[in-house]
């Protein structure tokens, strides 16, 4: 009876967990459940999908590369052009060490091939330096979450909404479903809030941090110098919607984000917020991504990857497999969750925000 | 033509004849350079309406109704764009002789003006911003504390202030309306319950005549959090109204701010001449105002019979009631009977259009063969959702009911406190007893249980469902009447031929709305499958239209930074060039600055980041500070920088650094 058991339950409901759950149903031969709630198409964004991000180490650069190639085309059979765009995105920062960080992602960007170009201080404000990396995907969730679903269901996908979902420290779980109980043999916490509400607390990993996060919506302003742009120091991104308001996300709770995304967009700008939540995000210490099971042998952890996560969701879907290459396997390998952050040779750029206090 | 041609007679039956207005002091004010007449107790609004405007603008190429939901602010001429000096058109009084005008109001087009003088006020909708309420930016002036602030002066909020007040308490009362009372004159009395009229003016005079009440009408609150509200208010001063923003702090609050009515969702559901019942109830009893002679009635609610029937003896003629209830029963259906207005159950409206014939509509039900119906008004009700709004502000949560089809408080908050219909209930005998209770739960007391008895549904059909037309081509589809202006999402259309096209086809998602999502709106986006029901509550908080109260002056920076020391190395570079890497001076062989992250190779052929031994630092005064391979740690180690795809010379110098 064994053998009806699903090998995993991805939990989560970004599109990294999604690609995670359908590359390892479709791709790997393996049965899965996913358990993640469709909620772009109402709910806040308290993530981007970009792909590029604040990166420094060559190595995260080259597999980020042909993770890029790969998504894209599978992006394209999930649910065609539609499902992202390409953006020219701003990183800027203020302050000494995060200028330093970003001349360092430019220097590496460039060396990767990445066409990175400095900001004008004019779109950015004084005090400010910027660098625009060119032809970013971002993908169009809203869009996109309904052709992964039905795609989801084509790899043969089991899509639940349990009631219950119960992880245990060797990494099993059971969810309960109106009034069933469905087990799988190993739970994958792909996302954030997955990890915070299921991971068993005395395999709580040392590397990961807890922190609170808001997203603000304006009402329409004046479009911002490019749709997406990020604020390296304190990890605050702000988004151009398609409709004319701005997303902002970012460190701190909701009064202190406010006050805060208020002086990115310009104190002369007036803008009204048109929506607002606050939640908990999960930081590792050392900036760099982190997955491997919980203590070793408990739920399969997916953390830290940022906006680049379902760039890489094939290569993490392979070493979970255990059908990586050997870059990925050395990548992925090193930046295991049972890691410590002293001394960390892995470490990516952290935002201050994200500093223990 | 009459000055104003949609006010009823003065002596029109069941009080449509206006309470508010006093006809024997007959004034006239500019707007936008148009002369707009009206009585002493119109707000610029009931002037606006009674003279004949019913056109707000445009949106997406169809007119949108002016209705009290949805009105711009108007300035006083010379202050346009001025948020100090700005006004809310349906709170501020009449004056005569003023000037105003509306930000943003385009001139119509003088063919439009030569066929259908003086209907519309012009604006483009589809600009963001034009129904903003531009006092929302501004700081409040903080007001004298006081113990309780009900929000809301309809018999719930009345009852809470006179309970608050003889427990010794003083009481701040906000009202939007020129005067307290309320909206339960619509609704009619049940067994056992006085006149709404008689009940409304018995909570008034007492909250009037206490001294420890304080009221203050022609305020709206729109934001809140526990301690504090902000409500902007429209005074008279020297004859002329002034707007000002206030901060009231209390240590308690009430919330008692109603329901709103529910836009049943169908094509052409906020043309001009669409109105609700609430609405249309208010406009009649308190200013005279019904335009055209005849109306058709469309609910899902029993309350709009009940609007038919009155309107009937005011002498409206009301042709037909489409109620989307099959076999719905009520007292309220019964003696619309006996009035012998034809009803249409089980139906409900497919599409609304203006009609040929000016100050017309063109009305089609689903399943009807029929000719339209042609109409000067189609008055609509789509059920009632009880407004918490500033209880979701306030922090408050709610949930979904699959029952009666709404939106409920669900959870405490420990200073504020709900009452009446915005605590979900429905008789006004519950609403009087919730203000008192609200009252004993905030100050701790044994609270008395609140009667909401309804009557047995087998008599009186409870609410439907708010019926949605199967999309049509024709007029946008509407989520609420509200200034939001949210479309039903439509799933864009993939053809070729879209090339050729404008491309104002709406929303897609709701999470694309960039404006606050109404009540109703999450309401309808449930309805429409849009929004799961578990998530409604949720959806409602996320995306209520909040004004921060005491946010912080200047949030902490969390950018500030000092310059780092010259042999400093950042914890991204941490074990990049191995356990033994070390911080060394780079000396290039011409004068060159290095800026931060310019990768170091042991040959100038090498150009694959993998293959770097080194990475500057930062520029350190004629050299660079970097970090290397311990191989290439030794003086004069040969080392190539790669900048910009060109390779530049530099040595490697190991003597002491200063920081």
């Amino acid at each position: 009876m064994n053998d009806t058991i699903p090998d995993y339950a991805v939990i989560g409901s970004t599109p990294m967990a999604r690609l995670l759950a359908g590359l390892l149903a479709g791709a790997h031969g393996k049965q899965v459940i996913h358990v993640g709630e469709s909620a772009s198409s109402y709910r806040l964004p308290r993530g981007i999908d970009l792909s590029t991000a604040v990166l420094t180490r060559p190595e995260s650069w080259s597999l980020l590369l042909q993770g890029i190639e790969e998504t894209q085309k599978l992006l394209r059979r999930i649910g065609g052009r539609g499902t992202w765009t390409y953006v020219n995105p701003i990183f800027f920062a203020e302050g000494a060490r995060a200028v330093e960080a970003l001349s360092h992602m430019g220097h590496m960007a460039r060396a990767f091939g990445v066409a990175a170009e400095p900001v004008p201080t004019s779109l950015l404000g004084n005090g400010r330096t910027g660098l625009t990396l060119r032809d970013a995907m971002r993908f169009n969730r809203a869009q996109l979450e309904p052709a992964i679903d039905t795609w989801l269901d084509r790899q043969g996908v089991r899509r639940l909404i349990p009631d219950k979902v119960t992880v245990r420290t060797d990494g099993s779980t059971s969810l309960q479903v109106s009034g069933d109980v469905i087990e799988a043999k190993q739970a994958i916490l792909a996302e954030d809030s997955a990890i915070i509400a299921h991971l068993p607390l005395p395999q709580w990993p040392r590397l990961l941090r807890r922190q609170q996060n808001s997203t603000i919506l304006t009402t329409p302003t004046r479009p911002i110098a490019s749709p997406v742009i990020l604020e390296i120091a304190s990890g605050s991104m702000l988004l151009q919607q398609g409709e004319g308001g701005i997303a902002g996300i970012g460190p701190n709770d909701l009064a202190s984000f406010a006050a805060h995304m208020h002086a990115l967009l310009g104190r002369e700008r007036q803008v009204e917020q048109a929506g607002q939540t606050s939640f908990q995000a999960l930081v590792t210490a050392d900036g760099a991504p982190a997955v491997g099971r919980a203590s070793g042998v408990g739920a399969d952890v997916v953390a830290g990857f940022g906006s680049i996560g379902p760039f890489l969701a094939p290569s993490v879907a392979r070493w979970i497999a255990g059908t990586a290459a050997r870059d990925e396997d050395a990548w992925l390998g090193a930046r295991l969750i049972t890691r410590s952050a002293e001394n960390s040779t892995v470490g990516d750029y952290a935002p201050v925000g994200r500093k223990a206090p | 033509m009459k000055p104003q041609p949609n006010r009823l007679p003065a002596d029109a039956a069941r009080g449509f004849g206006g309470a508010a207005i006093d006809r024997s002091l007959p004034l006239t004010f500019r707007l936008n350079g148009l002369q707009i007449s009206g009585f002493h107790g119109d707000t610029v609004l009931s002037a606006l309406l009674a003279s004949g405007v019913d056109t707000l603008g445009d949106h997406l190429d169809a007119s949108i109704g002016l209705t009290p939901r949805a009105c711009p602010a108007i300035y006083p001429a010379g202050h346009a764009g001025d948020a100090a000096h700005a006004l809310p058109m349906a709170r501020t009084p009449a004056v005569n002789g003023a000037e105003y005008v509306i930000a943003g109001a385009r001139r119509t087009n003088p063919i439009t003006r030569l066929f259908r003088p003086g209907r519309r006020l012009g604006l483009p909708l589809d600009q963001p911003h034009l129904l903003d309420e531009p006092w929302r930016g501004r700081a409040g002036t903080r007001e004298t504390e006081t113990d309780l602030v009900v929000i809301g002066g309809g018999v719930a909020g009345l009852s809470a202030a006179l309970t608050a007040a003889r427990s010794g308490l003083s009481v701040t009362l906000l009202e939007a309306s020129p005067i307290p009372g309320g909206h339960s004159g619509l609704f009619g009395t049940q067994e056992g319950e006085d006149a709404p009229e008689v009940s409304m003016a018995k909570l008034r005079e007492a909250a009037e005549a206490h001294d420890a009440i304080r009221i203050i009408c022609r305020a709206h609150a729109y934001a809140i959090r526990p301690g504090l509200v902000r409500a902007h208010v429209v005074d008279l001063k020297d004859g002329k109204p002034v707007g000002r923003v206030i901060d009231l702090a209390a240590r308690f609050i009430v919330i008692a701010t109603g329901s709103r009515e529910r836009l049943p969702l169908f094509a052409g559901n906020r043309l001009p001449g669409v109105i609700g019942t609430l609405d249309a109830y208010e406009l009649a009893t308190r200013y005279g105002i019904w335009p055209g002679q005849s109306a058709l009635v469309a609910t899902s609610s029993n309350f709009a019979y009940r609007l038919a029937m009155l309107a009937s003896d005011a002498g409206i003629t009301i042709p037909r009631i489409i109620d989307t209830r099959p076999g719905a029963a009520s007292r309220f259906i019964e003696f619309s009977r006996a009035y012998g207005i034809i009803q249409a159950s089980g139906t409900r409206i497919s599409v609304a259009e203006c009609g040929r014939a000016a100050g017309t509509l063109s009305v089609t039900a689903e399943g009807s063969n029929a000719e339209p119906f042609i109409t000067n008004r189609l008055v609509v009700c789509g059920g009632w959702q009880p407004d918490l709004t500033l209880w979701h502000i306030a922090g408050g949560t709610s949930r979904w009911s699959k029952a009666r089809h709404r939106l409920e408080a669900n959870g405490d908050l420990d200073t504020i406190a709900l009452a009446g219909s915005a605590a979900g209930f429905f008789t006004r005998r519950a609403c009087i007893q919730s203000g008192a209770d609200a009252v004993d739960a905030l100050l701790g007391r044994p609270r008395k249980p609140v009667e909401d008895v309804l009557i047995d549904p087998l008599y009186e059909t409870p609410d439907a469902e708010t019926a949605i037309a199967n999309p049509v081509d024709g007029a946008p589809t509407y989520l609420d009447a509200g200034a939001e202006f949210l479309t039903r999402p439509q799933p864009r259309p993939r053809s070729w031929t879209n090339i050729f096209r404008r491309q104002k086809a709406g929303l897609t998602a709701l999470s694309e709305a960039p404006q606050p999502l109404a009540i109703n709106d999450v309401a309808a986006g449930v309805d429409l499958g849009l929004i799961p029901p578990e998530a409604a509550g949720l959806v409602a908080q996320e995306r209520v239209a909040l004004v921060a109260l005491g946010a912080p002056e200047g949030a902490p920076s969390i950018t500030a930074d000092s310059p780092p020391p010259a042999t400093e190395v950042p914890p991204f570079l941490s074990g990049r060039f191995g356990p033994e890497a070390q911080v060394v001076r780079i000396i290039p062989s011409e004068q060159r600055r290095f800026e931060p992250g310019t990768l170091i190779y042991d040959s100038a052929d090498k150009k694959n980041p993998m293959q770097a031994i080194g990475v500057v630092l930062r520029p350190h005064g004629n050299a660079a500070m970097a970090i290397v391979a311990r191989q290439a740690a030794s003086n004069c180690f040969t080392v190539n920088l790669r900048d910009h795809s060109q390779a530049f010379p530099a040595k490697v110098a190991l003597e002491e650094i200063a920081s």
